[in-house]
């Protein structure tokens, strides 16, 4: 629910059970004060009557107005008590006074019950007088006044709608920023400046929170790559002192194999360690030797380059390039066509077979291999392998990272008992 | 030849020395941007292996001080970083090569050789070793008189052996060496092996000794016992 739609509701509803309430208490003071003046009316007309009888020592003649009657009724000395009625008042109709006595209607109307003593008789004085004009007045009045309400709710409604849609302007802009943030890119959150301190206050939390998060990654990654660095230095030691060490002479058999395992190991490291390192740039975007590059050609040098491995464990290759033109990093491009070449002779079996082809809309590789499909899922994610490979599990992280970087997709499928690995330009 | 190396890692250092100290070459070593300014400007060397990465300084600067005097020695930078930035910038000063940590010994003394040999053969481009003598330009080798026939990963193999003469060179350093870094194969060498087979089988057949030698499953020698 927008907060628009949700502020109306609670306006709306607030607005006309306030409403409602000051409506019944107006209605109750106007009704009460004009009330108030129809009693002294009737008041006024009583104290007339007093007048009359004490002046002539009988009751007036009753006649009948418009608004006004009074009728008088003897009744035993002392039994009427003084007191204000609401009551009915018969209005007799004018137009048909001639053919029907009683035809008229009952209007609301406030009655005065009184006494007076003629002589020694006693009498009981009813003066009514139609309220008809009173509630019409508290109608109107009441109506001017709902009609006022209604008038203000509507101009309300619209402006809230129009000034609120304004006010909320700067935080929609924020969403906006917030929403194609991203911790890696080079794009700061501007400061908004807007008369609202709390939209002030939240774009100042927002700016500094940003700030803070890429402060905090750029860190984290220049970690990942002094650490890399530094690693480099040891690796070295190691291998200039491995390589010094077979510079002397009469080893066994068991410490030749020892120093093997050892050189493996240390080529391993390294490797991993240039793997990590080559992926914080990629991911960080520090390759900038962008050029063209004719990638059939690079293609086929690569082949040209596996040549021994292919031969060494029997694969067969088959291999179609067409011309192809991209512009990208060549570093790059050449760590892309090596690491799927290697993989797809890692992961093949002696004998095995891998179909390359380059067209203008992709570069596909397929090898033989594991007759089950791989976790598309996982194999791209770092450190995945299988148990059986040599490699650093970076491979296909990096050439994800790579494609990405060149704006390509790398994709998986299994087909008849191949493993595809696609790049699409 | 006269070889400075400008390494502060010990380790790193001494291996270096220890590996390039023969005969018919002098090693001097420096630790600090200091005193490698001052060993700079005092001698000259065939070839100076340069760390960018020293206590008091950038090896760069000692570089440029290089060429600001018009110093014609080979350097080669050796360095902990692989960008791409810092190996244009070491290159584009003057530097004859570089070489990114960690690396094979051997690989370092065939980058040295090369440089040397750019250096002082100045025009010629023949390598001799015994009967064996290699046309650099011309990508060509003969023993004695006898044209031999390489294919291009061979003769690269044999250059790296004649380089590394006299040393055991790894299988690792070699696979390393022909195919680059970016070769994950480390579980299996057997191609190194149908190479070298190849090359002996060439050079013998041409009437050459057989100079290589296996060391004990670890790597293969190249000397003349």
């Amino acid at each position: 629910m927008k907060l628009l739609t949700r502020y109306n509701q609670v306006n709306l509803i607030t607005t006309i059970v306030v409403m409602l309430i000051t409506g019944f208490i107006y209605y109750q003071a106007i009704s009460y004060i004009l009330t108030g003046l129809k009693d002294k009316d009737l008041v006024v007309e009583e104290q007339e009557i007093f007048d009359y009888v004490k002046l002539n020592h009988a009751l007036p003649q009753t006649f009948e107005s418009n608004d006004q009657q009074i009728t008088f009724a003897s009744a035993a000395p002392g039994s009427v008590k003084r007191e204000f009625i609401n009551t009915e008042y018969f209005k007799k109709d004018e137009g048909r006074k001639k053919h029907k006595k009683d035809c008229g209607e009952y209007e609301a109307g406030r009655g005065l019950i009184s006494s007076v003593s003629v002589g020694d008789k006693y009498y009981k004085i009813l003066i009514i007088v139609s309220k008809v004009e009173t509630e019409d007045l508290i109608r109107l009045i009441f109506f001017i006044t709902i009609g006022v309400i209604l008038l203000l709710l509507a101009v309300l409604i619209i402006t809230n709608r129009l000034i609120l849609n304004r006010l909320w302007q700067p935080f929609y802009n924020m969403m906006g920023e917030l929403r194609v943030f991203s911790i890696a890119d080079e794009h700061q959150i501007p400061d908004l400046k807007t008369s609202i301190d709390e939209f002030n206050e939240l774009n100042n939390a927002m700016v500094d929170m940003a700030a803070k998060a890429k402060h905090d990654y750029r860190d984290l990654k220049a970690f990942t790559e002094n650490a890399s660095h530094e690693l480099m230095t040891p690796i070295a030691v190691i291998n200039s002192k491995l390589d010094t060490l077979i510079q002397t002479e009469n080893f066994s058999d068991a410490q030749s194999k020892l120093l093997n395992d050892l050189y493996s190991a240390v080529s391993r490291l390294h490797r991993l360690n240039q793997s990590l390192l080559l992926l914080v740039k990629v991911e960080n975007g520090l390759m900038h030797d962008k050029k063209p590059i004719n990638l059939r050609e690079m293609a086929e040098e690569m082949v040209s380059q596996f040549e021994e491995i292919f031969n060494d464990k029997n694969i067969k290759v088959s291999s179609s390039f067409a011309e192809k033109e991209i512009f990208a990093s060549h570093y790059l491009a050449e760590i892309l066509l090596s690491n799927l070449i290697s993989n797809a002779i890692r992961h093949n079996h002696n004998g095995g077979e891998i179909v390359i082809n380059l067209n203008s809309a992709a570069f596909t590789i397929k090898n033989t291999g594991d007759s089950e499909p791989l976790p598309v899922e996982k194999i791209f994610t770092r450190f995945h392998k299988s148990s059986c490979s040599e490699g650093s599990g970076l491979g296909l992280t990096i050439s994800r990272e790579i494609c990405e970087n060149f704006g390509f997709k790398l994709e998986y499928k299994f087909e008849e008992g191949f493993h595809v690995f696609e790049v699409r330009f | 030849m006269k070889i400075l190396i400008v390494e502060d890692e010990p380790g790193l250092r001494e291996s270096i020395e220890e590996y390039f100290s023969e005969a018919g070459n002098i090693c001097e070593t420096a630790a600090t941007y200091q005193s490698a300014l001052a060993k700079v400007n005092m001698y000259r060397y065939d070839c100076i292996l340069l760390d960018i990465t020293l206590p008091g300084g950038n090896g760069l600067d000692i570089l440029n001080n290089l060429k600001e005097n018009n110093h014609q020695d080979g350097v080669l930078i050796i360095s902990a970083k692989n960008s791409l930035d810092d190996r244009l910038q070491g290159l584009n000063i003057g530097a004859d090569d570089y070489l990114v940590k960690p690396f094979h010994l051997s690989e370092l003394k065939a980058r040295v050789s090369a440089i040397i040999r750019r250096k002082s053969y100045n025009g010629s481009n023949l390598l001799v070793f015994n009967e064996i003598t290699i046309d650099l330009l011309a990508k060509e080798v003969k023993v004695g008189t006898t044209p031999v026939k390489f294919t291009r990963k061979e003769f690269a193999l044999l250059l790296y052996f004649i380089a590394n003469k006299g040393k055991v060179v790894s299988k690792n350093a070699i696979a390393e060496h022909l195919w680059g870094d970016g070769i994950d194969m480390a579980d299996n060498f057997d191609f190194i092996y149908s190479h070298i087979k190849n090359i002996r089988k060439k050079l013998i057949e041409a009437g050459c000794k057989d100079y290589i030698y296996a060391a004990y499953g670890m790597g293969y020698k190249f000397a003349d016992k």
